[in-house]
């Protein structure tokens, strides 16, 4: 035990100190996550640009530009029918309202009356709050018009998507990301090149079992897992307010299970690279592909199609989608079982793999 | 009971016989050298009595014991030394003296005892990466020494090291075989072989091509004296010096450098002189030595030992 002790603490002492493993596992993450979570905060500040040209010299062209200014997102712009649609096209616009001449007196002589709403169809949700508005204000008017109660409510209209805000979605899937990259980064390259510079050997010349070397090893990096955890969940708590919502207890089995998982991966890949050069080129070949294809960063759903088996593929896939139900509650890609079971039959191959090929010399 | 014996040792990689067929006793007590040129199979021998490679052939007993066999009882009782000296590079000097302790039961040096042996006491807080070839070779030879081995194997100890270094290195070998401990060591150092080891085994290619006392060596190879110089400007035509009273074998040149070996040291001068006078040679910076362990080596391979 005595052994196994002092082991764990010059291997913690030597992870520690190397700045390689250390950013790609605690720095590299937070940075991240304080880069995307700056990118997406500015999100509820996103506003429409809307045109409205009145060629009507009556109250309903007026009455809507109103309407119009008193919707928070909306930023209404006044002008030539001719230059706003130019806009349009050139995408300074997400929409133009025209409200042409005669309309008013069409209203008031009891007659229908056109209003050309032109938008950009790929942003549905710009014309469908200007739709919502430009109905309510003409039959505020019509109200008024007939002599009935003559006012026109205006409703803020809000969007109620998802609750889960983007860096509620984010957090989880840079949990995953780093326990990967203690896998890929902070365990292939380490270990070749305690290999490359025999301090394996060495080590083998010693009464000092392989068991306890390893043990040694993968239990220094399941701490580290559990460091990068409580980074990441007090970094997501304290800037960006992620509340976390489910079992601690059961995060920290997934977090254990994700890291053993790629420990193992690392431990496989090692056997492959005989230069540092070449594992470090062989860890970003990894990290890459699963970093961008596992639904990390934005939702899988979003993918084509044809990428989808790659995506169902990938281990971090389950891992990510497992961490961000438990964490905040997100709506799950596959039942928490199925994740489980995947990520135990990836430990499985991996640990096989890792010990039918890892090389000690 | 010879502190290693070696039977019939045998290990190839591919088509090359690393060890081919090799036999030898080490006495407990003694500081025994393999002397051979790179690639002689010094590393590969020396590894397998560590217990760090099978061998396709042979038997091997350290202490005793079975290497195929024992592994592990003989690895708490021996100190090793690799050749590529490398520890954990972010540990200090300190840090690495502690790790290692803490793999052997028995009983142990402190790491203070080890850093002032080795004179690593201005760099105990310093990172192994950090420090210079000597020093990390001194670190690596403390941590061969930590559990008090009965055999202490040396590969190429003094690499590297500056002559003050070495003899400093030397001194430190010398006590820990006083204190008890049979030294193995692999050298291709001609003068460390000749001082530091009571026995020598000359290796070439895999086999042991001599093995007795240094002493002994040059003994039964030379009765004779060899006279070196450099020579200027026309080199004298084969065969010039073969003439010369009390020479005994042909001469070896190497480049401007020429060997000549004699039984009568003083007439092969006296001819050496006449030759000179009559503008036929002209010579630089000649002397006189006894033959050493590499003129063993020359004459039993035709090679000098660091080519």
């Amino acid at each position: 035990m005595k052994t196994f002790l002092t082991l764990y603490v010059s291997n913690l002492k030597e992870f520690s100190r190397n700045r390689f493993a250390m950013f790609w596992t605690i720095a590299f993450p937070v940075f991240f996550m304080l880069l995307f979570g700056i990118i997406f905060s500015g999100e509820s500040d996103t506003s429409y640009k809307v045109g409205v040209a009145v060629e009507d010299e009556g109250r309903i062209g007026s009455a809507l530009t109103q309407a119009f200014e008193e919707v928070e997102i909306l930023k209404v712009m006044e002008g030539q029918q001719d230059d706003l649609l130019a806009k349009l096209k050139h995408g300074d616009l997400n929409a133009v309202v025209v409200v042409p001449d005669g309309v008013t007196a069409a209203v008031m002589s009891g007659k229908t009356a056109d209003i050309r709403v032109h938008y950009d169809p790929s942003i549905q949700i710009t014309a469908q709050i200007l739709l919502t508005i430009v109905e309510k204000v003409l039959g505020g008017v019509e109200q008024g018009l007939s002599g009935r109660t003559a006012l026109f409510a205006i409703q803020t209209v809000t969007i109620t998507a998802s609750s889960l805000r983007t860096i509620d979605f984010l957090v989880p899937g840079i949990l995953a990301m780093a326990l990967m990259q203690l896998g890929i980064f902070a365990t292939a390259p380490p270990l070749v090149q305690l290999r490359e510079q025999q301090v394996l050997r060495r080590l083998g010349a010693t009464p000092l079992t392989r068991t306890m070397l390893l043990a040694a090893q993968v239990s220094l990096r399941i701490t580290v897992g559990l460091v990068q955890t409580a980074l990441i969940i007090l970094v997501g708590a304290q800037v960006f307010q992620v509340q976390i919502v489910g079992n601690l207890l059961l995060l920290a089995g997934f977090v254990v299970l994700g890291a053993l998982s790629f420990v193992c991966l690392g431990y496989f890949m090692s056997a492959w690279g005989k230069t540092q050069e070449g594992i470090n080129g062989a860890s970003q070949f990894i990290n890459f592909p699963m970093m961008f294809l596992s639904g990390l960063f934005f939702p899988v759903d979003t993918m084509p199609k044809w990428i989808r088996p790659v995506v169902d593929a990938m281990p971090l896939t389950y891992l990510a989608d497992a961490l961000r139900q438990i964490m905040v509650g997100a709506t799950p890609l596959h039942p928490l079982a199925t994740d489980l079971l995947v990520l135990v039959a990836w430990l499985v191959i991996c640990a096989f793999l890792a010990v039918k090929f890892f090389r000690w010399e | 009971m010879s502190a290693i014996e070696v039977q019939d040792l045998k290990k190839a990689y591919g088509a090359t016989k690393a060890v081919d067929g090799v036999s030898f006793a080490v006495g407990q007590g003694e500081i025994f050298g393999m002397l051979g040129p790179n690639g002689a199979g010094k590393t590969t021998t020396t590894e397998i009595l560590e217990g760090l490679r099978l061998p396709d052939s042979g038997a091997v007993w350290v202490l005793g014991m079975d290497v195929a066999r024992e592994p592990q009882k003989i690895k708490e009782r021996i100190g090793v030394q690799l050749q590529t000296t490398a520890l954990y590079p972010r540990l200090t000097v300190r840090e690495v003296l502690d790790l290692f302790a803490a793999f052997y039961r028995g009983e142990k040096h402190s790491a203070g005892e080890l850093i002032e042996m080795l004179n690593l006491g201005e760099k105990q807080h310093t990172r192994s990466m950090d420090l210079s070839g000597g020093q990390r070779q001194r670190l690596s030879v403390a941590l061969a020494l930590i559990n008090k081995p009965e055999i202490l194997f040396l590969d190429e100890p003094t690499t590297g090291l500056d002559p003050q270094a070495r003899r400093s290195l030397w001194a430190v070998i010398r006590a820990v075989n006083r204190g008890g401990a049979t030294v193995f060591l692999t050298t291709h150092y001609m003068d460390e072989a000749e001082t530091l080891c009571q026995r020598v085994a000359v290796v070439d290619r895999g086999r042991i091509i001599a093995l007795d006392s240094p002493q002994e060596l040059i003994r039964q190879s030379f009765q004779e004296t060899a006279i070196e110089f450099d020579q200027k400007g026309a080199k004298a035509p084969e065969g010039t010096f073969r003439g010369l009273k009390g020479v005994t074998r042909p001469a070896v040149r190497e480049n401007g450098h020429v060997t000549i070996y004699t039984e009568n040291a003083a007439l092969t001068l006296g001819g050496l002189t006449d030759l000179a006078e009559a503008g036929k040679i002209q010579f630089d910076d000649l002397h006189l030595r006894r033959a050493t362990l590499e003129d063993v080596f020359l004459k039993l391979t035709g090679k000098r030992i660091r080519e």
